[in-house]
């Protein structure tokens, strides 16, 4: 018997240790917000957060979650509605198919728990581990720099105009 | 108001429209009968497309699929116009298979060819006109006030300073035949197209609450996981399910068509089993192709095989004889390769079938629901209308989620198994056994007269075709009760004819399009090597925009001419092209770039779209770096232009992990890679900067999609070769 924290509750599971945490997550716990994509740790569309640390979870045996917190995205935001970058997220339109963004924003948190200003490069170090085959990544990292506290985000909240319906073209 | 039982209403709604409940009406193999809608008790349906109740919510059965696109916030957008409802006060979902929703453009239900807003944009606002005339009537009638006094505003009826819910109309409306050809909006007086409207699937994208097809957890369904030839084709001479079976959570092991199924209480269970299968395959023809073999095959084809000509205007050889007197000055040949790749959605294809009591449910995420319920038709035999399938949103496309040998799979394995089952195909499936873009050796001579207009063109192109495996994968769901020997038959003969007589369409687009060009000749040798290919963003323009625009910098060059004023020089009769190129040409002369940055541009027209772009690149230690790409696009009327915008930021990154990484290999007919650390895809620190300039235009919106790919590779290539001198003709691009 296996127990830990998920989202802020005590659960137990009985099944084999050798379980990736992502498959009790979402098979055992029915949380399905955390994707798989492949498996090998490769993609981060399975990113939770273990004791607040951002992690992949498809090969992670649940085993190591033992007398742990895990925090999925169903748990991001707690009782506060949604979390900032959820809005940063929704503002700039961000997913396109959706399926790697709870692993994306699962990171993101991550990275401005311990970073708040984060710079460019410091998202993409902590962003580089999760793919996005739509290619929104412009998107994403400029909700990063929405919701965080940085210089850079702020001014950033609209996305950049380049479109003018009155005929001349506008550029950003 | 009378509250109208579930039953009286269905009844009164389809006696209500008549006729007028098929929308869409266009002949095909689509599925007729009743409409796959649930309509609440106190709900109005006043066709295909909408249900209204009397709490007022709207809800839009949206006819394509939601793979990333922006297709319900654009199709929301499009009939709430007319129909007077923000998008974000709809209720969008997916529609179910009915020939109602089929496609205008391919009369069948299919998302793809970035067509949707296209074919839907007429349609879909009359619906919404109608709809919306129709309740003004009922209101008229109810309030005893004259339609001309009346207006509407975001679902309610406005009569004066009393504002009504549409909802409060509908037992009236429902009495009323639905008005036909009512008059449009003016763009004038548009309020929602053109304008940044949130897409109506953000919210809950961002909090892990929109549902995929992996998603779905229907009671008591087990788990399957297929173990498939290495090489395409083979098939089982045997297995030895033991080890299997013996692994914890495993119910069963079963042969389908396609391979060994193994079944377990969960994916990770049946996953881990499925490794201890011992199965032993035969050796198909494709067994002894190679990379390299495959190389030389279009290489041979291309120089000696014999081709089929499907454009041939004006005198070709005399235009490219060599040594031809002035006015021609200048004569160039090159040779241009695009390998086979693969779609790796970041959802690897799925579907969940029950199959109860004679009706089967399916819950999956495909691009072609109407061939998927077809499929399940043709295997089970049970009758259409107990068929139902469920598309949840899809984890990306591509392409990939039209094809449906995963639907095949499921049919035969829930058959076999007697709950409901869940297929996952993990990703080294999906990299491995999947349908690629089929590799392509392209060769390209053209002349260049005193004026600086080309004087001929010859394209020629070797490589598969992807219509016979789209043949062989369609023609058994859209026709279920044809034949077995039938069907192989047709996909026989059209393998034949696309090789002998004809040219697949989409082994050759983009070769000549986008320019004048007076004199060309385009041509094509079919090379099969019985590797299954399919449809991939952009299809052929995603190797012949590379082609076409490395050719024309090239071309520039050589007649000592700046290429965006040589692309201008070949576009007098395109005027729209015209004024893409000119624009980003504006722009690039604008651009300061830091000192080691070059610039590189590209222009391609595709899916009725035209895109320019320019691509800002540096070359450092053999690596080529993108900085940032500018984006001109011209796709008729912006429905949304922050989708438009996303849809371009995604096809630069999509195209530029072709442009430097993608490449699928075959040894001895098995594809080698197998995850994402060796079919990498681009990744946050690799991505460039987008910018995109979108035309004012106020005609018929095109497709955005797709167009955004074809001049990717070609932009960074071109930026390349000034960088360094290095004229790379081989995708992925590969410093020397």
């Amino acid at each position: 018997m296996i127990a830990f924290t998920l989202n802020g509750q005590q659960v137990e599971f009985a099944g084999d240790p050798e379980t990736p945490l992502l498959w009790v997550v979402r098979d055992t716990f029915k949380l399905k917000g955390s994707k798989f994509g492949c498996g090998a740790g490769l993609c981060g569309a399975c990113t939770m957060h273990l004791n607040g640390k951002a992690i992949k979870t498809c090969v992670l045996p649940v085993t190591v979650a033992a007398g742990k917190t895990v925090t999925t995205i169903e748990g991001l935001a707690g009782d506060h509605g949604l979390h900032p970058l959820q809005t940063a997220w929704i503002t700039h339109n961000v997913p396109q198919c959706g399926y790697c963004q709870s692993g994306q924003i699962m990171a993101a948190a991550a990275l401005l728990e311990e970073t708040p200003t984060p710079s460019s490069v410091d998202i993409d170090r902590a962003l580089s581990g999760n793919i996005c085959r739509c290619g929104c990544y412009p998107r994403i990292k400029a909700a990063v720099l929405a919701a965080s506290n940085s210089e850079a985000g702020a001014g950033d909240d609209e996305p950049a105009l380049f479109y003018d319906a009155t005929g001349q073209g506008g550029q950003a | 108001m009378t509250t109208l039982s579930r039953r009286r209403f269905l009844k009164t709604s389809a006696q209500a429209s008549g006729g007028l409940i098929v929308a869409i009406h266009l002949p095909g193999c689509a599925f007729g009968g009743a409409l796959p809608i649930d309509v609440a008790d106190d709900g109005f349906v006043p066709n295909a497309f909408l249900q209204i109740t009397q709490h007022n919510e709207i809800i839009f059965y949206c006819p394509s699929d939601e793979m990333g696109q922006g297709i319900r916030t654009g199709l929301a957008t499009v009939i709430g116009e007319e129909l007077d409802v923000h998008p974000a006060s709809m209720t969008v979902v997916s529609a179910g298979s009915h020939e109602d929703y089929n496609n205008p453009e391919y009369a069948m239900q299919l998302t793809g060819g970035s067509n949707a807003v296209r074919a839907f944009y007429l349609p879909l606002r009359q619906i919404g006109a109608d709809t919306r005339a129709l309740i003004l009537q009922a209101a008229a009638q109810d309030l005893g006030i004259p339609t001309s006094q009346l207006t509407t505003r975001n679902a309610t009826v406005i009569a004066g300073d009393r504002h009504y819910p549409y909802g409060d109309f509908l037992v009236t409306a429902s009495s009323l035949p639905l008005p036909e050809n009512t008059t449009l909006k003016n763009s004038r007086d548009f309020q929602f197209i053109g304008q940044e409207i949130t897409r109506v699937d953000a919210r809950e994208k961002a909090t892990g609450e929109a549902i995929f097809g992996i998603d779905i957890d229907v009671p008591d369904q087990v788990a399957a996981v297929v173990v498939r030839p290495p090489v395409a084709g083979a098939t089982v001479t045997s297995f030895d399910p033991t080890a299997a079976l013996a692994s914890s959570g495993v119910l069963q092991v079963v042969e389908i068509s396609s391979g060994i199924a193994v079944v377990a209480d969960s994916y990770w269970q049946a996953s881990r089993a499925a490794k201890r299968l011992q199965v032993t395959w035969n050796n198909p023809a494709l067994s002894t192709v190679s990379s390299d073999s495959m190389r030389a095959d279009l290489t041979a084809a291309l120089y000696d095989g014999d081709d089929a000509v499907t454009d041939d205007t004006g005198d070709i050889d005399s235009a490219l004889t060599s040594g031809a007197p002035p006015p021609q000055v200048i004569m160039h040949s090159a040779e241009y390769f695009a390998p086979l790749l693969a779609h790796a959605p970041m959802e690897p294809v799925n579907a969940t079938l029950r199959l109860r009591n004679g009706e089967a449910d399916l819950w999956t995420g495909v691009q072609a629901i109407g061939a998927a319920q077809g499929l399940i038709e043709r295997i089970t035999g049970y009758p259409r209308e107990n068929i139902r399938v469920h598309n949840q949103y899809l984890g990306g496309g591509f392409g990939r989620r039209a094809s449906l040998a995963h639907i095949i799979e499921v049919t035969e394995i829930a058959l076999a198994v007697n709950k409901p089952v869940q297929l996952v195909w993990s990703r080294e499936d999906d990299i491995k056994h999947g349908l690629y873009r089929p590799a392509s050796l392209m060769q390209l001579s053209a002349a260049v007269d005193d004026t600086g207009r080309i004087s001929g063109w010859r394209a020629k192109r070797a490589g598969g075709n992807l219509t016979p495996d789209y043949m062989r994968n369609s023609l058994p769901a859209l026709m279920p009760n044809l034949p077995e020997f039938v069907l192989d038959g047709l996909t026989a003969a059209t393998d034949y004819w696309l090789s002998r007589w004809s040219i697949d369409g989409s082994s050759v687009e983009g070769l000549h399009e986008t320019y004048d060009l007076p004199t060309r000749q385009i041509s094509h040798v079919t090379v099969d090597h019985g590797l299954p290919l399919t449809f991939w963003r952009s299809v052929g323009h995603s190797y012949t925009g590379f082609a076409v625009e490395s050719m024309m910098d090239e071309l520039a060059e050589a007649a000592d001419i700046d290429p965006v004023v040589f692309r201008l020089k070949q576009l007098e009769s395109k005027p729209r092209m015209y004024e893409v190129v000119a624009k980003a040409g504006e722009l690039l002369t604008a651009m300061s770039v830091p000192e080691g940055h070059f610039l590189g541009f590209a222009a391609h027209s595709s899916f009725a779209t035209d895109v320019a772009q320019i691509a800002e690149v540096s070359v450092t230690d053999n690596l080529i770096k993108v900085h940032r790409v500018t984006c001109v696009v011209n796709c008729g009327t912006a429905v949304n232009p922050d989708i438009i915008r996303a849809q371009l930021e995604g096809s630069v990154m999509f195209a530029l992990t072709a442009t430097l990484h993608g490449k699928i290999d075959l040894a001895e007919g098995a594809i080698v890679q197998s995850n994402f650390h060796d079919y990498p895809i681009l990744r946050m620190d690799e991505a460039p900067d987008v910018d995109v300039f979108i035309m004012p235009s106020d005609e018929k919106p095109t497709g955005i999609g797709e167009p955004g790919v074809p001049p990717l590779a070609p932009a960074v290539a071109n930026a390349v070769y000034r960088a360094c001198g290095q004229r790379l003709r081989e995708l992925p691009l590969r410093l020397a």
